[in-house]
């Protein structure tokens, strides 16, 4: 096994993420994945939107394009399609993917393009200083909700799995090994897969939810999980640390695998 | 204890099948005409876990289980239950072993040391309190026979070579006992088992995944924001964060190289490294499982 | 690095074509083989000529869910090496104003067709319109260039979407066609040329293990490999170093932000296109671009009829703004009038070229009913009546 630095620019690092932010610990997982896969270096692009965990397509050695906000599904769409030798893998947040970008992600999901896109789900906008997102649970606490969320959270799979996904799956950055794994998974699945890292954002979900710090984060994303086909829950790193009261469960594993059509371009027709 | 009777420990790991065995051994006592009392525990019966089994024999038997230092002999399926279950055994008495090993999930807790914990294969080791002692490759021997799930009955022959009973009836209660279909290679195999040879311990060597220390923690300073996330998830407590946020080695010593940090840091701030110096472990401490 | 082609499908001399499908040729002719779009009015045939032929070379065409989507696949692919485009219209372009941005922000090469039609909003879809000039050159936030280009013909659309890749290629920056639902929709008997010559992009010649791949002189364009080529680098709409990193240095940021403006401004001569028509003696200048040039051109013939000295100035590069060239008539003329399709765009920049070395007149009009000759003469007769 390769050291996974090598896949970073180690020249750009240490990485602007919060201390405690759990997003280097899902590319860390991610980039496991390709060095297990033996992906081909220069064959890698990343696509990113604009948010916290975008900002990780700056720091691996890939060709990398740190796109529009929520835009990075179409970016990869066009990519994807002009150099179908190329695994194009899109990085993008909550707030990027489900809010602003949340059109371009499910026509991609649609189309069934030859994509893996990476959602990391903190559950708010951490870039912007903490403001609601798509995705905060219902009486959380950020910056535009002061007195708790009054708006349905979005189930990201369900969505996806709606929209036309060929691979869905939710993983916890608490539990890297399993992460990996589907994230190995999903870039050796052809067509459109999505993959929705359970994030955290200690900065400003856990101050203003009272959860704690990134490893009390982790605990408490840990306690939510109700694997259904996830191969591993090895959950005894965290015992000691102190948790807090469970909230509703998330499914995690691989929810949703089929086999389609894979969308590369429109097709022939006579010459006019 | 009334006069005359005896007693016998066959002690294996969860999926061995020491149950059946142990009621093959009480049903060949039996039609040996015998009075047998046969009592057996096994918490931990799927995988991995320590099963053993009591027979007592006789005139007349009135418990099952055989008080400690008695029995005439130890059948142990995997060589850590040799060695647990051996002060059963009296003086002069028998040890059966099969130098199989099955590695217990309980000895990995602490991960530098399970190989140490784990009981170096010895025949000597009993030499002291006079006990005959026989260490046989019974799977080795099964496998060379055509089934490796024939070897209890292997170890069921050598074992018989310490019971006062005639074959006939060992082999009717093989007959009677063993799944359907499998008779004709569980008697060969028993008849092996009378003869097997004293199997060879295999000489101590590397092993490239051993552990013989602590590892090497690296802490990349520059990166390390002072999460505190290494440090709360290390099971041996190896690092902390002190009031400014610098993380540091609290314990270098207790590193056992798992990982969790590495793995779990979100700044790739850690690097664990293996210890230099290969640990020198025996090649049979593997974690195959016997059948 | 310019060299003359043969387009893979070959151009049939004369032929009788919509202005939307001399775009299509011309764009193909100059080496573009991905189309991503959405449909609107009055500039669909782009695409559904794009469709039909692009798969045939080797080329794709995606139906993306939105402008934004569909600018942003141009941009993918352009990275990926592919010569890229997209079209649309006023409503549709407001919404690749965002990536028009990135895309010169991060040195992109790509063309946007835009097919203006009345606005504000929806306004007018199938009438024409000049509304979008000033859009077309500030429509996004920020400092930046832009190369805007109006046809005034359908055989000059083949031309000027030809020209538009090279530029686009030259300098790695969007740009801009700028044409009206009438010469999207007219068909004209055209002469189209059997090659064309073609510019490609610089590519690298560093290891790709030193590559920085924002290094260029302080006028310069850098090189641009596609991704999946060997050289692996970051591509940022953030203020970058040469590295490709984001930066908060001020003097880095400022530098960038000079470099993209001076590798146009100091490249004019390669950009700047005007065509004149008969100015030598001319007391009164017509200033007039696409559409609305042609009716300029039939009005200055029959302004000279009636023995007025009326010639015209149309600009084929809206932007950047060809100031010198206006300044230059201007020494000469009495009067300039600018006619164009909306309530006064390039007007004010005429007036900055001219700088009161002339009387600027203005004929503004944004009803969705096209400029004509008749009209734009009665206001060459009323230009004439006030310079005497």
């Amino acid at each position: 096994m390769t050291d996974v630095k090598s896949y970073l620019r180690e020249w750009a690092m240490p990485h602007v993420l919060c201390p405690g932010c759990a997003h280097g610990i899902v590319l860390r997982s991610f980039l496991t994945a390709v060095d297990q896969l033996q992906l081909d270096q220069d064959k890698i692009a990343m696509v990113a939107g604009i948010g916290c965990s975008s900002r990780l397509a700056g720091y691996v050695d890939f060709c990398t394009l740190h796109g529009t906000h929520g835009r990075a599904p179409a970016f990869a769409t066009g990519l994807k399609l002009a150099r179908p030798d190329l695994n194009v893998v899109v990085v993008t947040g909550d707030g990027d993917a489900l809010a602003i970008g949340g059109n371009h992600l499910i026509h991609a999901a649609r189309r069934n393009i030859d994509i893996t896109v990476l959602l990391l789900n903190n559950s708010i906008y951490g870039m912007t200083g903490g403001q609601a997102a798509p995705t905060t649970p219902e009486g959380a606490i950020a910056s535009t909700t002061p007195a708790g969320n009054t708006e349905p959270n979005f189930d990201a799979c369900k969505l996806l799995i709606g929209a036309g996904a060929s691979f869905v799956a939710r993983v916890l950055a608490a539990n890297p090994m399993d992460m990996t794994k589907v994230m190995a998974d999903g870039l050796n699945h052809p067509g459109f897969s999505f993959i929705e890292v359970i994030s955290d954002c200690p900065e400003y979900f856990g101050r203003y939810n009272k959860v704690g710090g990134g490893a009390e984060m982790l605990t408490w994303m840990s306690v939510r999980d109700e694997g259904v086909s996830g191969p591993l829950s090895d959950k005894r790193f965290v015992n000691h640390i102190p948790s807090s009261a469970p909230p509703p469960g998330l499914a995690t594993g691989v929810l949703h695998n089929e086999l389609r059509p894979v969308f590369s371009g429109v097709r022939k027709v006579g010459r006019s | 204890m009334p006069e005359g009777s005896r007693g016998l420990l066959l002690a294996g790991v969860g999926g061995q099948g020491v149950i059946l065995a142990s009621m093959i051994v009480a049903d060949a006592l039996m039609r040996a005409g015998h009075d047998v009392k046969q009592s057996e525990v096994h918490g931990m019966a799927q995988r991995g876990g320590s099963v053993f089994s009591h027979i007592r024999w006789g005139e007349r038997v009135d418990s099952p289980l055989v008080p400690l230092g008695s029995a005439e002999v130890l059948a142990a399926f995997e060589w850590a239950e040799a060695v647990r279950w051996v002060e059963y055994v009296r003086d002069g008495g028998a040890v059966v072993a099969d130098i199989r090993t099955i590695v217990p999930p309980g000895a990995c807790t602490d991960r530098r040391s399970w190989l140490r914990r784990y009981p170096g294969i010895d025949g000597e080791l009993f030499d002291s309190r006079h006990l005959k002692t026989r260490l046989i490759d019974a799977t080795a021997t099964a496998t060379d026979l055509g089934n490796v799930r024939a070897a209890n009955s292997v170890i069921l022959g050598t074992v018989a070579a310490f019971i006062d009973i005639d074959d006939v009836h060992w082999e009717a209660a093989i007959a009677d006992l063993v799944p359907a279909g499998t008779e004709k290679i569980n008697l060969a195999a028993f008849r092996a088992g009378r003869q097997v040879a004293e199997a060879r311990v295999p000489d101590a060597a590397q092993d490239p995944d051993g552990f013989s220390g602590p590892h090497e923690i690296e802490i990349r300073h520059d990166w390390c924001k002072g999460c505190d996330i290494c440090s709360r998830v290390c099971p041996e407590y190896c690092l902390a964060v002190d009031v400014d946020g610098k993380l540091t080695i609290v314990d270098p010593e207790a590193c056992t190289g798992c990982r969790l940090c590495e793995i779990l840091c979100p700044d790739f701030a850690i690097d664990i490294h293996a210890p230099r110096e290969l640990a020198v472990v025996g090649t049979n401490t593997t974690n195959e499982s016997s059948a | 690095m310019t060299e003359t082609r043969l387009p893979e499908i070959p151009l049939a001399q004369a032929q009788l074509i919509q202005g939307n499908e001399a775009c299509v040729k011309g764009a193909l002719a100059a080496g573009c083989r991905f189309y991503g779009g959405y449909p609107i009015t009055p500039s669909s045939e782009i695409a559904e000529h794009m469709v039909r032929l692009l798969p045939n070379i080797g080329g794709v065409f995606v139906q993306m869910e939105d402008e934004i989507a569909s600018l942003a696949s141009v941009v993918g692919a352009s990275l990926g090496g592919m010569k890229s485009m997209t079209a649309t219209s006023g409503p549709g372009f407001s919404l690749m104003q965002e990536h028009i941005g990135f895309a010169a922000m991060t040195e992109v090469p790509c063309v946007i067709v835009n097919v203006m039609r009345g606005g504000p909003s929806t306004g007018l879809p199938t009438s024409p319109s000049q509304g979008d000039v000033m859009q077309a050159r500030w429509g996004t936030h920020g400092d930046h260039p832009i190369i805007v280009l109006a046809p005034s013909s359908v055989g000059e659309v083949f031309h000027v979407t030809v020209k538009a890749f090279n530029l686009a290629e030259r300098f790695r920056t969007p740009v801009i066609v700028l044409y009206d639902e009438i010469i999207g929709h007219t068909r004209e008997s055209v002469v189209l040329p059997a090659t064309v010559d073609v510019i490609d992009r610089e590519q690298p010649h560093d290891d790709p293990d030193d590559f920085w791949p924002m290094v260029a002189p302080p006028d310069g364009t850098p090189p641009l490999p596609a991704f999946g080529d060997g050289y692996r680098f970051h591509v940022t709409g953030l203020a970058h170093d040469e590295r490709g990193f984001p930066t908060n240095d001020a003097q880095v940021a400022e530098a960038l932000v000079a470099r993209l403006h001076r590798k146009i401004e100091a490249h004019l001569d390669e950009i700047v296109e005007v065509d004149t028509y008969m100015l030598d003696d001319a007391d009164i200048a017509i200033f007039a671009y696409g559409i609305v040039g042609r009716s300029a051109r039939e009005a200055v013939e029959r302004a000279r009829d009636a023995g007025i000295k009326v010639g015209l100035i149309r600009p084929v590069t809206l932007w950047p703004f060809p100031a010198r060239e206006v300044a230059a008539v201007a020494s000469r003329v009495d009067t300039i009038l600018v006619a164009e399709m909306n309530l006064g765009q390039l007007i004010g920049e005429v007036e900055r070229a001219v700088a009161g070395n002339a009387e600027v007149l203005g004929y503004l009009k944004a009803d969705g009913e096209p400029i004509t000759p008749t009209t734009l003469l009665e206001e060459i007769l009323h230009a004439e009546k006030v310079r005497q």
